[in-house]
């Protein structure tokens, strides 16, 4: 199953409010349709982001990615998803572009959780978006500098 | 509840207290002296541009205070975890800005959040998940 299925269905009257739970946020009791449609996107996002992580870390271990990728599965775990048949494009065998492809990747979902951030109508929502944003942003420096 | 005047004045007061502590980190320690001047500059404009939102409001900003408590400053490491712990506290302030702020205002509190995050990485922090999270 993709990332997103477990958001979608029965599950997301209670995804939000489980979201609030796992980051010590007051949940919101009637989740707006509209967010839940941003949380499954950003949820299949950062799942493949992970997978891509995960495939450089296991590629080239001499750059260790462990502290990204636990960082990755705390992401992707308060957002409700899973890896699960992720596909993702295999990381370059070049240490050097593969470091880059990970800090284009990292600015590239950073940018979209501020958007959707921005345009979330549950303050919960929109609080941990943007607080992902921040916490790829990191990412995307701390990997650019190794 | 939090209003926005709140969230912004609780800001505007940990912009005064970086405007105090940078100075003083960079008086204290040579190797610091460079990025404490860079962190100076970058939040003396923020307190200008927070004053200034919180006027355009209405409202009677914060004043600075005389000192601040930041805990011991007798070592570089120990300016760093101060410098740490405050843009910390300013990551928490930016992301309680943008639960209740919508539009260019929570815009710009996503924008201020990350640029604290990364002072947090500047000033010796670890990458996290969810900075300004509890």
């Amino acid at each position: 199953m993709a990332a997103g299925g477990l958001i979608g269905g029965a599950h997301a009257t209670h995804r939000l409010d489980d979201l609030a739970d796992a980051v010590g946020l007051k949940p919101k009791p009637q989740p707006d349709p509209a967010d839940d449609r941003l949380l499954r996107s950003a949820a299949t996002a950062q799942a493949a982001l992970l997978a891509a992580v995960e495939a450089t870390a296991a590629r080239h271990t001499a750059l260790e990615l462990a502290q990204f990728v636990a960082i990755g599965r705390e992401q992707l775990d308060a957002l409700g998803g899973s890896t699960a048949a992720t596909d993702i494009t295999p990381p370059p065998d070049d240490q050097a572009a593969a470091l880059t492809a990970l800090v284009t990747a990292y600015r590239s979902e950073s940018s979209a959780r501020a958007k959707q951030a921005t345009a979330a109508a549950s303050p919960e929502l929109a609080r941990v978006l943007a607080s992902m944003s921040a916490g790829l942003f990191q990412c995307a420096r701390t990997v650019g500098a190794a | 509840m939090t209003t926005q005047t709140d969230a912004l004045q609780r800001r505007l007061a940990l912009e005064h207290e970086a405007v105090w502590l940078y100075p003083l980190i960079g008086a204290r320690f040579d190797e610091l002296t460079k990025l404490a001047r860079t962190s100076f500059v970058t939040h003396r404009d923020t307190r200008d541009e927070v004053l200034a939102r919180l006027r355009a409001l209405g409202v009677e900003p914060v004043a600075t205070e005389l000192s601040y408590d930041v805990g011991p400053l007798s070592s570089p490491a120990e300016a760093r975890e101060a410098a740490r712990s405050l843009e910390a506290g300013i990551s928490a302030a930016c992301l309680m800005l943008v639960g209740i702020t919508e539009d260019d205002v929570r815009q710009y509190s996503i924008k201020s959040l990350i640029r604290s995050a990364r002072a947090e990485l500047t000033w010796g922090a670890e990458p996290q998940a969810f900075p300004g999270l509890p």
